[in-house]
């Protein structure tokens, strides 16, 4: 381990001063030069092509016809939509992934946040090691597997304190149809990944800043409030929306942990998804996966109308 | 520098310092309970990881668990080789070829993307592309689920079965990549988030530095491998961190796209095992004590939570190499400014 700190001060801090340095008009460039730009982007653009929005278009289109697994495809309108109306499990799908999402957030967004602002006031040299061990990372698989064991009603860790340690009845856990939402969304508490954006967009803020505001009297939370939490915006509403997205298409660990049991309370819609997908009924997936496009896609309009970004405005 | 730097020794202000190094170092703790438990876990015997109240240290130390991971094909334990598909170690080359295609074609691919996008395009073409290569970040996978599905299935068409040439008996050409690892590497070859963090990265290079050795006569190509590469250092680990994540951690498409039992990534063959476990009762404490011999063969080979842990542990462990190997640039790397 070398003397070189953590948190370098010699950062550019172009995001400080407000987006890029000032540019003079620079000249345009060679035929030869613009020519190679063009090879640069056409690998990505093909991919981007192909495996990003021609998909997508084709979704709406997927959607309005008869797709299954044989057989030819014809235009049908909205039907898939209409059966997909009237299907009670879509409703049930939805108001399950409406409160994992909103618990997900509302209990896990904002530590990260906080986290980070405090590990940031710690001594240069304590940063490293603290930050390392607040967001060393566990893959995926391995903390669902971990927590399924934990959650286990017979002899799991978590029914030891609750019944040994906090002395409650014994408690059903994702057994209760009421409980398994709150469940799911707890471990989220713990593992997270995001802290380390908002650490590296904390240290970019001049120090000067901070001392300015020292002197005009600031104390601890009034200097979160006008310098940090302004500083972080444009990436705390990035972060808000890959929440968004990312809590409405919950599949991997509620279909690990529960299956979606008990009864479906915790089926999301993107498990309801892969069961039409597996049976073969490609279309109504489709627009079920338009159903959940038009949803996410109302709240990140919400939120881009409302939440500004720009520090400096 | 949020707490004042004078008067550091006012009592108030000391024990607000102690709470917040106090509340820091107990999410450490919490944090790290769980990479304990794992492992510990991991050394108990079968009986041991279904018994209550859980223990905290494994009494009866085995490596069951972990001769399950070695020796899983011997044959010797019938119960045992019905439930796995094969050898783990061909599960876990799987990810790895996957996982080095995903870094090999993608970092390079999306990082001169970014490149161009930053230094070389200018105007409202620089601005329409940026928009083309990151709308996708804001758009739910789900909805292109099913599309990319049926792309594998028959390539240029996203439809059930390639469509007739009109006229003709014959069919357009196609290309079936579904249930090959290509089905699952392609899609993700492009991505849309390194490619914010590359482009956040590359804007702050001041255009002055490229601007100087575009007179010095190097081609594009060059400036970007002579000068700027050695410059990005950092956000090339930070995204090769989190392509690496993301390809390693994939769940969902694998499990849509591949249906081969020998071409499954080991993070969707852990899942299957635990589903096989568990219907075979090996994770079932009632089941356990009826002491049925097939089921104490179960047990003693590991085929409980420990020979799980064992798995998990192994699936994590490239996970935490590549997080302990970049924690140098993580910082460093990181330049977002959101989505403008």
């Amino acid at each position: 381990m070398t003397e070189r700190q953590v948190v370098t001060e010699d950062v550019p801090t172009a995001d400080a001063a407000g987006g890029r340095a000032p540019d003079k008009p620079a000249p345009r460039l060679s035929r030869r030069r613009r020519l190679e730009g063009v090879l640069f982007v056409i690998p990505a653009f093909l991919f981007q092509l192909s495996w990003g929005w021609y998909p997508l278009v084709m979704a709406f289109v997927i959607s309005l016809t008869n797709a299954r697994f044989r057989g030819p495809v014809e235009f049908t309108g909205l039907e898939s939509y209409q059966r997909l109306w009237s299907d009670p499990l879509v409703g049930q799908a939805f108001k399950v992934t409406a409160i994992y999402a909103a618990l997900s957030i509302g209990l896990t967004f904002m530590i990260p946040i906080l986290v980070a602002i405090l590990l940031m006031e710690m001594p240069r040299r304590h940063i490293r090691w603290m930050m390392l061990l607040w967001f060393l990372p566990l893959s995926g698989i391995a903390s669902t597997l971990l927590f399924r064991y934990m959650f286990n009603a017979q002899y799991g860790l978590f029914q030891w304190i609750a019944t040994e340690v906090l002395h409650l009845p014994p408690q059903p856990f994702l057994n209760s149809s009421d409980q398994v939402l709150f469940w799911l969304v707890f471990p989220g508490i713990l593992f997270f990944g995001p802290g380390l954006i908002y650490m590296a967009t904390l240290q970019g803020i001049p120090a000067s800043y901070y001392e300015a505001a020292e002197i005009e009297g600031a104390g601890f939370w009034r200097k979160v409030w006008t310098i940090s939490l302004p500083r972080l915006r444009p990436v705390i509403s990035m972060l808000l929306i890959f929440a968004v997205i990312g809590s409405s298409q919950a599949f991997e660990f509620p279909l690990i942990m529960t299956g979606g049991a008990p009864g479906g309370a915790s089926r999301t819609v993107v498990m309801y998804l892969y069961d039409l997908l597996r049976g073969l009924r490609y279309a109504d997936a489709t627009a079920l996966g338009v159903y959940l496009f038009l949803v996410t896609m109302a709240l990140v309009i919400i939120q881009r109308r409302f939440f500004r970004e720009d520090p400096d405005r | 520098m949020l707490f004042p730097q004078v008067g550091r020794r006012q009592p108030a202000l000391r024990i607000a310092w102690w709470l917040v190094v106090a509340f820091l170092c107990l999410g450490i703790t919490l944090h790290l309970f769980p990479f304990y438990f794992m492992l510990v876990t991991s050394f108990k015997s079968g009986e041991e990881v279904l018994a209550f109240p859980p223990t905290w240290w494994p009494h009866e130390g085995t490596l069951a668990g972990w001769r399950l991971v070695v020796s899983l094909v011997q044959g010797s334990n019938s119960a045992a080789a019905r439930l796995m598909d094969g050898p783990f170690w061909m599960f876990f080359l799987n990810s790895v070829q996957i996982t080095f295609w995903v870094l090999v074609l993608g970092i390079p691919i999306t990082s001169l993307a970014a490149y161009a996008n930053s230094k070389l395009q200018r105007g409202p073409l620089a601005r329409w592309s940026f928009l083309f290569f990151i709308g996708t970040l804001m758009m739910p996978a789900a909805l292109t689920l099913i599309p990319n599905y049926l792309l594998t299935r028959n390539f240029p068409f996203a439809l059930p079965s390639v469509p007739g040439i009109p006229g003709t008996d014959l069919e357009f050409p196609s290309v079936r990549i579904w249930d090959t690892h290509w089905a699952v590497i392609l899609p993700i070859v492009f991505q849309a988030f390194n490619f914010l963090l590359f482009k956040g990265f590359f804007d702050t290079i001041p255009d002055s530095v490229i601007q100087a050795a575009r007179v010095d006569g190097g081609s594009e190509f060059n400036i970007f491998r002579r000068i700027v590469l050695p410059m990005s250092v950092p956000v090339y680990a930070v995204a090769i961190w989190t392509a690496f994540s993301g390809a390693w951690d994939q769940f969902l498409w694998p499990l849509v796209v591949l249906q081969s039992p020998e071409k499954m990534p080991a993070s969707v063959e852990i899942y299957l095992l635990l589903q096989r476990f568990t219907q075979a009762g090996a994770t079932n404490a009632d089941q356990a004590s009826a002491q049925a011999q097939q089921m104490q063969d179960i047990l003693s080979a590991g085929m409980s939570w420990n020979g799980l842990m064992v798995l998990g542990i192994l699936q994590s462990l490239p996970v935490f190499i590549a997080f302990i190997v970049c924690r140098e640039y993580l910082l460093r790397g990181i330049r977002l400014r959101g989505l403008k």
